[in-house]
């Protein structure tokens, strides 16, 4: 008469417990794993996250002071800095070898200003000087104003033909923030 | 023990418990005795009540040696307390015999009766029925329904011989010592000491050993004449030794029953036996002794022969039935009829008469039953190893995740990295997109280097115009944009610069002059390695129209006159949309 009742509760139950417990094992341990794989997953980015952060910041670093006098340059009005620039490399040259002619503001950006999103203004310059003042003074005034990109360069030698003096006229497209 | 509850009483887990507690408090698991039948034990002790006396002797299985129990009474029998008191001296003695069991076989010799079968039921192959019918109920086989069976305990006896109308009788003893036997079994159950009772019905042990002293040559049927003193058991055998018949003669207060002769002669007659061989067996301290010489006298021409079954030391001849009920089967069977061969084997002549009640018997589980439950004791054991490995491979799981800093690792963190990240990224994209737009793609000083660099003086040549302009590709959707620069100069030439104009135009040239000025100014947009760059040359050379020959110390360098040629260079510098120094055509992030 004790038969049932000792399989019943002397291995059916018991098994169903562990089959229960041992299910429940596996389940918290599988929950466990996916939960750590996420975390890990996170815990990865992060580490790479932290790493390229760190990269980014080292090559920033590197660059951060000439980015910032970037940033600050082509946040002034060009024209009036560009005109600043001239007169300050203009006392340094002789007179009669470098005279600026004509400066003109072009009213839309064309060139390089036109096939970029950048905000740019276009610049038109004439000079009057021997070449190498000339030269001098562009490799002054690209050297302060790097964001002068040159868009068109015309030299013909003077009417005069006895002079030495040669017109240069010059077009830029300057970047703007 | 006495707490035990009927497990039809129990529901499914009161009854395991029940079971694990005997498992755990009895020794019913761990010694066979407790399932094992008295006749089978190491220690017995056999008690023979013949109404006029009670001896008991004990026997040790092991060095089958017999000798003298406890004494014993008929109050003993009787009286519940005095059987409690006996039992508790049987007890005793075998526990200083360091006996872990005791079988108590009762040979009950003061009574014993018979009563017919059903007719209907003369059917032999269900003879095994009827032996189990008998013991649960009797009334069901019994021809006479005047006989009470709830008063005596009833068991069939076959019998084999061929003709026998009848396939048998039952054999009945009164109850009247059941309690003596339960009182033993209590106490063992109370004690954990198997005390296994076995009540034997005297006449049928002493029938089954008559095969050892009826002569078998004789070929002829042979009457057993059971003398004890209060009553007298016939037992007729065939002449091949197979029962046929057997009757009870009550005495009714003298030593011998009144009508002995008559009743012989007239079941020889009933038989058809002739002149049967009459073995007298006296099976009591005074029965009476002048039985055979009476017989001799009666039945001259039957064999009469007073025959008595070898016994031990302290066992009397007249109480062989202790000796008999332990005999073994003869090891040559061949000879033996089947009253004593298969009869025997079968316990037909051994059955019990006063086993304990079936709600007794249940109350306690069956051997397979204690088997199973200790088996499955380990096979739990086991389940639970495997839940607590489970538990131990979950823990080592979780040790060995949290230990990890990935568990501990805040995933707001994660997110503030990222956005870091991100505005480091986006600091980069500025910076590089103003580095892209700052680069020296295209500077005036350089253009003028390269200019000078290209038409040194004393060369033979007269620059007369130079123009330089740098375009963007029309390319719509394009990250990056290409462009091209090109420059457009004009003069004069003499014979002597031809050469030079010559190699000018050439992609080897032009490309080695470009690499130099990169090199001098530092400027990498004149660098002519990259593949995403082109260089393209073309030199037109004319006679001067207006070239006047004239010596050579009138020749002045500014003269058009004096040179014989003009010429038009055109340089075409294109740079691709995958060039490092294409445009980005994208806005500051």
């Amino acid at each position: 008469m004790y038969k049932q009742s000792i399989i019943l509760f002397g291995i059916v139950i018991p098994v169903i417990i562990a089959v229960l417990v041992i299910g429940a094992c596996a389940f918290f341990r599988n929950k466990i794993t996916t939960s750590f794989a996420t975390k890990a997953q996170y815990y990865t980015g992060y580490e790479k996250s932290r790493m390229g952060a760190l990269e980014i910041e080292a090559q920033l670093s590197r660059q951060r002071e000439s980015s910032e006098q970037w940033k600050s340059l082509v946040g002034q009005e060009t024209f009036s800095l560009v005109t600043t620039n001239l007169r300050a490399i203009a006392e340094d040259l002789p007179p009669k070898e470098f005279q600026q002619t004509a400066f003109e503001r072009l009213g839309q950006s064309g060139g390089f200003g036109g096939i970029s999103a950048q905000k740019s203004s276009g610049l038109k310059f004439n000079f009057r000087g021997t070449y190498r003042t000339v030269q001098r003074a562009f490799l002054e005034l690209e050297t302060q104003m790097p964001n002068l990109q040159l868009q068109e360069l015309r030299i013909d030698p003077s009417a005069n033909s006895d002079s030495s003096l040669l017109n240069f006229q010059v077009v830029y497209t300057a970047w703007e923030n | 023990m006495s707490n035990l509850v009927h497990p039809a009483s129990l529901n499914a887990f009161q009854q395991f418990r029940q079971a694990c507690s005997l498992l755990s408090d009895t020794s019913r698991a761990t010694l066979p005795a407790w399932y094992q039948e008295a006749l089978d034990l190491d220690f017995q002790v056999h008690i023979r009540s013949d109404g006029t006396s009670v001896r008991a002797f004990f026997y040790d299985r092991a060095k089958k040696e017999w000798s003298d129990a406890p004494q014993i009474s008929e109050a003993t029998l009787t009286e519940q307390e005095a059987a409690s008191t006996y039992a508790q001296q049987l007890l005793k003695h075998v526990r200083s015999l360091k006996g872990t069991s005791l079988g108590v076989v009762l040979h009950i010799a003061d009574e014993f009766a018979t009563a017919e079968m059903k007719p209907e039921l003369n059917n032999p192959a269900a003879l095994q029925d009827l032996r189990e019918t008998a013991f649960d109920m009797p009334g069901e086989i019994l021809d006479d329904s005047s006989v009470p069976p709830d008063q005596g305990s009833w068991r069939v006896l076959p019998y084999p011989a061929s003709g026998s109308e009848v396939i048998g009788t039952t054999i009945t003893v009164s109850r009247r010592l059941g309690p003596f036997v339960a009182v033993l079994r209590s106490l063992g159950d109370s004690e954990n000491f198997p005390m296994v009772t076995h009540s034997l019905s005297a006449p049928l042990v002493a029938v089954m050993g008559l095969h050892s002293v009826v002569r078998k040559d004789r070929g002829k049927p042979a009457v057993g004449i059971l003398q004890y003193p209060w009553f007298t058991v016939l037992a007729f055998f065939n002449e091949h030794h197979d029962l046929r018949l057997v009757r009870t003669l009550q005495h009714r207060g003298i030593r011998r029953p009144s009508n002995f002769r008559h009743a012989l002669a007239t079941t020889n007659a009933s038989l058809e036996f002739v002149e049967p061989d009459l073995y007298v067996v006296p099976l009591g301290a005074e029965v009476d002794q002048k039985v055979p010489e009476d017989l001799e006298r009666s039945f001259p021409g039957s064999l009469v022969e007073t025959v008595a079954f070898p016994v031990p030391g302290p066992v009397p001849a007249w109480a062989p039935e202790a000796i008999l009920s332990l005999e073994p089967m003869p090891e040559e069977t061949e000879g033996l009829s089947h009253t004593f061969g298969v009869l025997r084997t079968e316990k037909w002549f051994l059955q019990d008469f006063l086993p304990a009640v079936k709600e007794t018997i249940e109350l306690f589980p069956t051997k397979n039953e204690m088997r199973l439950l200790r088996f499955l004791k380990l096979g739990r054991v086991a389940v639970f190893a495997l839940a607590v490995l489970g538990l131990a491979w979950l823990a080592f799981g979780v040790f060995t995740v949290i230990r990890r800093p990935e568990w501990a690792f805040n995933e707001s963190e994660s997110k503030a990295v990222q956005q870091r990240l991100v505005n480091l990224t986006q600091e980069r994209q500025r910076v590089d997109h103003w580095n892209n737009l700052l680069e020296d793609r295209s500077k005036a000083w350089s253009t003028m280097e390269a200019f000078a660099r290209l038409f040194p003086a004393k060369s033979g040549l007269l620059l007369k115009t130079f123009s330089h302009t740098v375009s963007p590709d029309s390319a719509p959707g394009q990250t990056k944009v290409g462009f091209v620069k090109e420059w457009t100069i004009s003069g004069m030439a003499r014979d002597e610069a031809l050469e030079y104009l010559n190699a000018l135009n050439t992609r080897e040239g032009i490309s080695g002059h470009f690499s130099e000025i990169s090199k001098v100014t530092g400027n990498l947009a004149f660098d002519p390695a990259p593949t995403t760059r082109t260089i393209v040359v073309n030199v037109k050379t004319q006679e001067n129209s207006t070239f006047k020959q004239m010596p050579l110390e009138e020749i002045v360098d500014s003269d058009d006159a004096t040179y014989p040629f003009t010429f038009n260079l055109t340089i075409t510098q294109r740079f691709e949309s995958t060039d490092p120094l294409a445009i980005s055509a994208s806005k500051a992030p």
